[in-house]
């Protein structure tokens, strides 16, 4: 019965469940790094995801549908900078009004573009990027079928991400911008001091994190499922929120945080099949991800450390 | 310049509240509209209805159920309104509303509203209240609760997926004897579709496995479709889901991984474009005809409170939708298999169980 679930599509849905939550938890980091609080993420990749599918049923293109998802969600941020770092507002109670904002008017959007609540119409989706054929007899076949499906069955986002994981990790540790984002939200003093723009430095960090909220967003429509549902991200965007602290405030523990919780999903809902045999509710496995990342996160990684300014607006003098 | 350009922000986010509130009380107030056909009874009732989380739009029973008061206002001139539920604590306002505008039958809809209406009914006791998909253990004088046998019809269905499994009639069936079901919460309704189903399978073919799973949400199509992917990687075929709007991803699993469907509540061939090359056939339960039933005897006679009334195969309000694309494919044996079991269940010579501790 093991081997029902040890299959390569469970490690392929763990990367498929993650790259959602990795997208907007890689953003997460960026915003928080330097120096604000976003928990509008959920909101911003609802905007995203709707903004997506909405765009592609307009023009056809899936691509062009990634483009307005990402512009939307960015400009669901620009609203979130506005508040928290030039109108000073408490940056939870802002991140909160996006997040019901986005709600509404992706609602009240369905209702003027497709006349009816709740689903929208199919549009295109984003095709997977390969199509290798390769052995399929004995041994060589089997260890080819987990190669391809756990690394070539996957859509252009998904590959995305792991490249934001990897080239984010480099930038924030290997370049002057990295250094000077990180002091934005350290010491934003010191890197005013210095000559570093604290307020334009922390718009371009809100606005590309809800750039890859949107990313996120359309990766759950214009990838997964190739629909908009009202309410779709069903907390996601909280989800990333935890995995970017889990990993760390870094591009790269973000991403892997979120790979386990991806992996724990794929496999809970693997694990359901043994209710055939085990009679066990269902909410049980459900929880199964949330504990199984609480526990190995607190125990592996310890006691994760904010950056020190993050949530408080910069006061220039 | 900064303040004018702040008075232009704050109206902007003004408007976008508006959106936003305009999404949230929506509905549908056209309740203006008095003609009726000759000859049927008038009425001055006024039914107000509250949608739970998943709202209008859901091809399913929110949608089916505000028909009914459609109809209502169609057929009685009976003054009608929806008020939509975005969350959980929604519910309880939403009924304050409609009794504070002097709805005097407020139809509660969804399992999820049950402890909502069996709270807030005590507070009304003028107001009589309808709870679809609902059963009272204690049902006031003011109180009907209406449920449904979802497994009889589930039953069927999982008689054709279990023969369908069994069979090769397309090329997506495999040797593997495996069906999947995909449950939305695990509630009562959701059960009985899941035991009804399984028991059908199993009865069609008592080798069949049912891969059974809950995805916890009615409104994630993603981790639908990845409840699905992970049935149909483990061998499953077909795949059953009774999840609401999560159900759409099994759809799109099914298309990409080569499996067939069966569609949930309505027929899911007419209310999702585009599923039809996967879409054996669908486990309707009609809470127009239950919900409609419940207004007609309220407005021609008296409202039958204090009562659950079950809704079944014999009121014709569960059943299975036609084979559409797939009705010159499907072997006749199995069409009249469903036909016997059919049969079956209406006499009473086939039980069928409502809970998985019966399966």
């Amino acid at each position: 019965m093991l081997g029902d679930i040890l299959t390569p599509d469970l490690f392929a849905s763990a990367i498929r469940v993650a790259t959602p939550l990795a997208l907007a938890a890689i953003g997460g980091t960026i915003c928080e790094r330097s120096g604000v609080v976003n928990i509008a993420l959920e909101g911003m990749m609802l905007a995203g995801a709707f903004a997506g599918v909405a765009v592609t049923y307009y023009t056809g293109n899936p691509w062009l549908g990634v483009l307005g998802a990402m512009v939307i969600s960015s400009l669901f941020a620009l609203i979130h900078g506005l508040a928290s770092i030039t109108l000073k507002t408490d940056q939870v109670v802002s991140g909160t009004a996006i997040n019901i904002l986005a709600i509404g008017v992706t609602g009240f959007m369905m209702e003027v573009l497709y006349g009816h609540p709740g689903n929208t119409d199919p549009v295109a989706k984003l095709k997977p990027v390969f199509h290798f054929g390769g052995p399929t007899e004995g041994f060589v076949g089997q260890v080819w079928n987990w190669i391809n499906t756990i690394v070539f069955s996957h859509t252009p986002i998904v590959y995305i991400a792991i490249f934001f994981a990897i080239f984010g990790q480099w930038w924030m540790y290997h370049t002057t911008w990295g250094l000077r984002l990180r002091a934005l939200g350290e010491h934003p003093k010191a890197a005013d001091t210095v000559g570093i723009n604290v307020i334009l430095g922390r718009y371009y960090a809100v606005v590309f994190s809800g750039a890859m909220a949107g990313l996120a967003g359309a990766n759950l429509t214009l990838e997964q499922v190739g629909s908009f549902t009202e309410n779709m991200t069903n907390g996601r965007g909280f989800i990333a929120l935890a995995a970017n602290i889990f990993g760390r405030w870094t591009p790269g523990g973000s991403y892997l945080a979120s790979l386990l919780f991806g992996f724990a999903e794929a496999l809970q809902i693997r694990l359901q099949s043994f209710r055939d045999v085990i009679h066990i509710p269902p909410e049980f496995f459900q929880l199964l991800p949330y504990v199984l990342t609480v526990v190995v996160l607190a125990g592996v990684v310890g006691r994760a450390v904010a950056p020190a300014a993050v949530g408080k607006p910069y006061e220039k003098g | 310049m900064r303040s004018r350009f702040l008075k232009v922000l704050a109206i902007g986010l003004a408007f976008a509240l508006l959106a936003g509130f305009a999404v949230g009380c929506g509905g549908d107030d056209e309740s203006d509209d008095t003609s009726t056909d000759d000859g049927a009874t008038k009425t001055d009732l006024m039914i107000g209805m509250v949608t739970d989380t998943g709202g209008l739009g859901d091809k399913s029973f929110n949608d089916l159920a505000f028909a009914a008061i459609e109809k209502a206002k169609a057929d009685y001139g009976a003054t009608t309104t929806a008020l939509q539920s975005n969350e959980v604590a929604d519910y309880e306002p939403n009924i304050d509303d409609l009794v504070a505008s002097d709805y005097t039958l407020i139809m509660t809809v969804g399992a999820l509203m049950g402890d909502t209406t069996v709270k807030k009914a005590p507070e009304y006791p003028d107001v009589n209240f309808i709870g679809i998909d609902q059963f009272f253990e204690t049902p006031a004088a003011n109180m009907l609760g209406v449920t449904f046998r979802e497994q009889e019809g589930a039953f069927m269905a999982g008689v054709i997926a279990g023969m369908a499994t069994s069979s090769t009639f397309d090329a997506r069936l495999n040797p593997d004897l495996t069906v999947a079901f995909v449950g939305g919460m695990d509630i009562p309704p959701v059960e009985r579709f899941e035991a009804g189903f399984t028991a059908g399978a199993r009865y069609a073919n008592p080798d069949v496995k049912v891969i059974s799973s809950y995805a916890g949400d009615f409104n994630d199509q993603a981790k639908g479709k990845e409840l699905a992917l992970a049935a149909i990687d483990q061998g499953a075929d077909v795949v059953f889901a009774a999840a609401g709007l999560t159900g759409l991803g099994c759809i799109t699993a099914c298309q990409e991984a080569d499996a067939l469907f069966i569609g949930v509540d309505a027929d899911q061939y007419e209310t999702v474009p585009g599923s039809g090359d996967v879409m054996l056939t669908s486990s309707i339960k009609k809470v127009d005809v239950a919900a409609f039933d419940a207004i007609k005897k309220t407005i021609e006679g008296s409202f039958p409170g204090g009562q659950n009334i079950s809704y079944g195969l014999a009121d014709d309000a569960v059943g299975l939708a036609p084979y559409h694309d797939f009705d010159s494919v499907v072997p006749q044996e199995i069409k009249d298999m469903v036909d016997t079991v059919k049969a079956g269940i209406l006499d009473g010579s086939i039980a069928v169980p409502a809970t998985r501790a019966e399966l």
